[in-house]
């Protein structure tokens, strides 16, 4: 009886984690999600306040890459207030659908 | 008297010129600096295709500028890019930024009013 569930289990496991473990982002619930975002990345040539670089574009930008940002901002590994105030909100999924978001173009 | 006006006239040029060049950055030589150390991750235009390398086609001049100098400062962690940056003279910061900023890539994201209310 074990030794016949645990190879189902096993094959259940396999064909479960991989999918959630690399979920694509969803454009459409990033969109909404970024909304705070576009206050700063959605006006050209924006500016930080303090010192004065402009905000970075994201439309088009690689999505793997925007969540790595959004990772080591919330970690604090790249250090920047007002990023790290907006990461810390954010879980996986958040990060993963907002970079979708962007990647596409942020449309 | 023609002469020293001459040389007034001379030096204020060149001190423009090379004003400009400062702020402004030099896109060819900065493509040269580009095809030797950032295609390789980032692409020759700045167009990566690799997903963990960002885009810097298109970018603002002035944060690409800044994240070189974070790098070598150490401000902006991490163990490639800091070993790219760590060679870069303050103008090649900027020449290598005003080539990538002048490519065609990255845009800012606009239509922040589009989600419906």
């Amino acid at each position: 009886m074990k030794a016949n569930y645990l190879p189902g289990l096993a094959l259940l496991a396999a064909s479960v984690l991989p999918i959630s473990g690399f979920a694509a982002g969803d454009a459409a619930a990033g969109k909404i999600k970024a909304f705070t975002c576009m206050g700063c990345h959605g006006i050209p040539g924006y500016n930080n306040v303090y010192p004065t670089y402009h905000v970075p574009k994201l439309g088009g930008q690689h999505a793997d890459y925007i969540v790595a940002a959004l990772q080591a901002y919330k970690s604090g590994q790249r250090n920047h207030g007002t990023m790290h105030a907006q990461a810390t909100t954010l879980s996986d999924q958040d990060m993963q659908d907002i970079a979708a978001f962007f990647e596409q173009g942020g449309k | 008297m023609m002469k020293s006006i001459h040389k007034i006239v001379l030096l204020s040029v060149m001190g423009a010129v090379s004003l400009s060049a400062q702020a402004g950055g030099n896109a060819s030589a900065g493509q040269a600096i580009a095809s030797e150390k950032c295609q390789a991750c980032h692409g020759a235009d700045g167009n990566s295709t690799s997903p963990q390398f960002p885009r810097l086609a298109g970018q603002y001049q002035n944060y690409l500028e800044r994240a070189l100098s974070e790098y070598q400062s150490g401000a902006r962690s991490n163990p490639i890019m800091s070993g790219f940056a760590a060679g870069l003279s303050e103008q090649d910061k900027k020449d290598v930024a005003a080539w990538f900023s002048s490519q065609k890539g990255l845009t800012s994201a606009v239509e922040p009013r589009t989600v419906s209310r």
